[in-house]
């Protein structure tokens, strides 16, 4: 396909959606003090080592060119990539702008990133599914390789060469003869015409053989930010004028607030309004401790409404299982997991600014133009007045598809008259999430024969939310298939891990095969250990087998070690697929073995990290991530490190103990 | 309102503050300080660590009219993101979302101000308390270690 980009088509495409993207560019690098800042460019020591910084090019930093909407170059020689998907530490950000500069063949360290508000302009922007990657990776390729199209049709232009006897080098075209040079900025500063903006055809894409950056281990660009204190999240914005509010919430579901003492808020230094809205009672302040100081001060007394009385295990009741569709000579069981909260460490929050002719919203949001939308039903604005910042997010693993905290800082700001900063406190997240749903996984397989389990997912009615939760259904399905490979292994007493290689298909041997080599799967463990080994491919797209190794003592189940085999595509940044893995581990080890969300009496009981336990530093096991080399395309890891890690557990737990255990977390 | 005196990151500050106010929510919304983070308000997570007189210190379960010493924030510990702990955090790679970790590395760097060689017990017993929802532990281990010129 051919790929047509102009300047022109991008200032059309802006000025329909309220020029959001060229106000984010003309703010780069203002500094911190303005809400929407940018990331880099920043030389970071493992990237280049001490006393590498790149000498600047000696052009105009003023004059650019901006080929397509993913790429900025300056004539300084600067390369600005716009990220489209939302930075929660996955390492999406770093990952888009090292797929751009590979094909550019840009210098990795004139690169920086600036993050996109909600563009329709843009394409999808929804972070999730772990598909960021793989769902833009040829758009970002193409964007990359044009952009470098154009710098070398102008090289050729200034030597009256063809174009296609010029080659790249990181930052500079190359004349035919070899000697002849022209930088990336030189050519900007030179100038070039909007009319040669045009790219009507595009070289071929590097060969992979080629890649210099796609590839590489690259550290996060966040990274020195993040060590310094200096990144900006949701809740560390002040815009001029803008009030502090905290909300008292039904801790049921659907209530409604029946009565609360406004003077004693009002009584609260600080304090300066009271008002009600959708499910409870906001109290507006100058500072954020006095806003939390009036809510105490309310004594908000509620009407529980529907749901008062009901408890997590009434709901249980409700998973109800169903009988086998097989012959007398299968196996089936059933496998439970209860709620559970995504207790992000950054709370819900969101700052609205809400004028009459415009709105402008920060906010942890895996979903931009999803909140674009909300916003523009409530104020009723203009799509283009309606701007959807995405700071730098404190974690959501699902959470931020949820507009939940964003509609009661637009109300409040236009009630109010002013930016109006709302964050959810700890109990808020914990008590108000969009939890992942109790449920019932029932796997069933032939007693004999070659066949993967069955999984028939069994949901009760939810009284309380339900939402995505890192990894959605694959954690619970992983959990009851690979329960029950490893309950058929034991009744045909057969290795776990050879009736795996005997059923599964040949990208999940590859990663069964490398995991259970790595670990050194037969090799004895010492008294009261066992090792269990589980393989999932979340949505069906990245094959990871992960083996743990678990230690009994006194019913204290501990994870020692984990081996962990991925098989993800290409590789774009080797150290993000490790950190992914890693991280996801522990994600799926809370799971495993911290708390469930209960309810009782209709609300969420757990309120806190005392009671909704994180698993700690100090249970941390030795996590090892082998990647499988591969040049299909890239499949996605931010979500696939979590599901193999509870049955991998329990089935260690069965080879130590010989207990079966088929409910999370796992308690013996 | 009580005027509290406090030096904050070798500065001296005056600031009126509501008696009972923790010392978290100074630093955030009255001197501009938001490299502490809120987590819990309860002192389980750690995000909100400083240290005052040199001891790491969950600044969200310390009312500010308590605060006796002088208090280092992520954004003072040194001049130019340079201290041995911040540079061993970006060596291993250490953060994904970044939220938790000035709490991290205030944690980290009271540990190592205490104890130059910590060993694992020494490392577990410091760095148990401060939460990651990211599963950054496998790093700040070796980063500690990295940071105390330690195998």
């Amino acid at each position: 396909m051919t790929t047509e980009m102009t300047r022109r088509d991008f200032i059309k495409a802006t000025t329909l959606t309220g020029g959001g993207l060229l106000v984010t560019f003309y703010l780069a690098g203002c500094g911190p003090a303005t809400p929407t800042t940018t990331t880099g460019p920043r030389t970071t020591p493992a990237a280049t080592g001490p006393g590498a910084a790149v000498t600047p090019d000696p052009g105009d930093p003023s004059a650019t060119i901006r080929p397509n909407l993913f790429v900025l170059i300056d004539g300084s020689g600067g390369i600005t990539v716009t990220a489209s998907r939302s930075e929660m530490g996955q390492g999406v950000h770093t990952a888009i702008a090292m797929i751009v500069a590979e094909e550019l063949d840009a210098e990795w360290d004139q690169v920086r990133i600036v993050r996109a508000p909600a563009d329709r302009a843009l394409g999808d922007q929804v972070t999730g599914g772990s598909a960021s990657i793989s769902s833009m990776y040829d758009r970002l390729r193409r964007a990359g390789a044009a952009a470098r199209q154009v710098l070398i049709d102008a090289a050729a232009r200034t030597w009256a060469v063809e174009p296609d006897a010029c080659r790249t080098e990181p930052g500079i075209v190359v004349h035919p003869d070899g000697e002849l040079r022209l930088t990336y900025g030189q050519l900007v500063s030179a100038g070039i015409p909007d009319e040669d903006i045009r790219v009507n055809r595009v070289e071929p894409w590097k060969d992979p053989a080629q890649f210099r950056i796609i590839g590489t281990p690259m550290p996060l660009r966040d990274a020195p930010d993040h060590v310094r204190g200096a990144t900006l999240y949701t809740n560390d914005l002040t815009l001029p004028g803008m009030r502090y509010a905290a909300i008292a919430r039904c801790p049921t579901f659907g209530g409604r607030v029946l009565g609360y003492d406004r003077a004693a808020a009002l009584a609260v230094p600080g304090v300066t309004d009271v008002a009600e809205v959708d499910g409870g009672v906001a109290v507006v302040a100058d500072h954020t401790w006095a806003a939390l100081q009036g809510r105490e001060a309310l004594a908000a007394v509620w009407d529980l409404g529907s749901l008062a009385g009901v408890t997590s295990e009434e709901i249980r009741q409700g998973l109800v299982d169903s009988t086998p569709a097989v012959g007398t000579d299968s196996i089936s069981a059933s496998y439970d997991i209860p709620y559970l909260a995504h207790a992000a460490l950054e709370p819900m929050c969101a700052v609205a600014d809400v004028r009459s002719d415009r709105c402008e919203v920060w906010a942890p949001s895996q979903d931009a133009q999803g909140f674009q939308t909300a916003v523009q039903q409530i104020t009723r604005l203009p799509r283009e007045a309606v701007v959807i910042h995405i700071p730098p997010i404190g974690g959501k693993f699902g959470r931020g598809l949820y507009v939940d905290a964003v509609p009661e800082a637009v109300l409040l700001s236009l009630q109010l008259g002013a930016p109006v900063k709302l964050m959810w406190t700890r109990d808020d997240d914990m008590r108000h999430d969009r939890y992942h749903a109790m449920s019932r996984y029932q796997a069933t397989a032939p007693a004999s024969g070659l066949e993967v389990p069955r999984v028939r997912e069994i949901l009760a009615t939810s009284p309380i939310p339900t939402g995505s939760w890192r990894s959605v259904r694959n954690h619970p399905t992983a959990f009851a298939r690979e329960s029950l490979i490893d309950e058929l292994a034991v009744a045909r007493g057969m290795d776990p891990l050879r009736l795996r290689l005997d059923i599964v298909g040949v990208e999940a041997r590859r990663v069964i095969e490398l995991a259970a080599a790595e670990s050194g799967w037969g090799d004895p463990l010492p008294t009261g250990w066992g090792r269990g080994i589980a393989y999932h491919a979340t949505f069906g797209v990245t094959h990871v087998a992960e083996i743990a190794e678990v230690s009994v003592d006194g019913g204290r189940i501990r994870v020692h070690r984990v081996v962990c085999a991925i098989d993800c595509g290409t590789v774009v940044n080797p150290d993000t697929v490790r950190a992914q893995m890693e991280g996801g581990i522990v994600f799926g080890l809370t799971a495993a073995l911290k708390d469930g969300i209960t309810v009782s009496d209709g609300a969420v009981v757990q309120s806190n990290f005392d009671d909704y336990r994180l698993l700690p530093f100090d249970e941390m096991p030795e996590v090892e991530v082998h990647i499988v080399p591969s040049s299909a395309r890239p499949t996605g890891v931010g979500e696939m490190g979590v599901p193999p890690i509870a049955p991998a557990v329990a089935n260690a737990v069965f080879d130590a103990t010989g207990v079966r255990l088929r409910s999370l977390p796992l308690r013996l | 309102m009580p005027s509290v005196r406090l030096n904050i990151n070798g500065e001296d500050q005056v600031v009126d503050a509501p008696a009972g106010m923790p010392l978290l929510w100074v630093l955030r919304d009255f001197l501009g300080l938001t490299g502490t983070k809120y987590g819990c308000g309860i002192g389980v997570c750690g995000s909100c660590t400083v240290h005052v007189a040199g001891r790491a210190v969950r600044s969200c379960s310390i009312a500010v009219e308590k605060v006796t010493g002088p208090v280092t924030t992520i954004e003072g510990l040194s001049a130019n993101g340079d201290h041995p702990v911040q540079l061993a955090w970006l060596a291993e790679n250490v953060s994904q979302c970044g939220y938790c970790q000035p709490g991290q590395v205030m944690t980290a760097a009271a540990l190592l101000a205490a104890h130059p060689r910590p060993d694992d017990a020494a490392i577990d017993a410091a760095m148990s308390g401060v939460l990651c929802r990211c599963g950054t532990y496998q790093r700040i281990r070796l980063a500690i270690q990295r940071a105390a010129d330690r195998p």
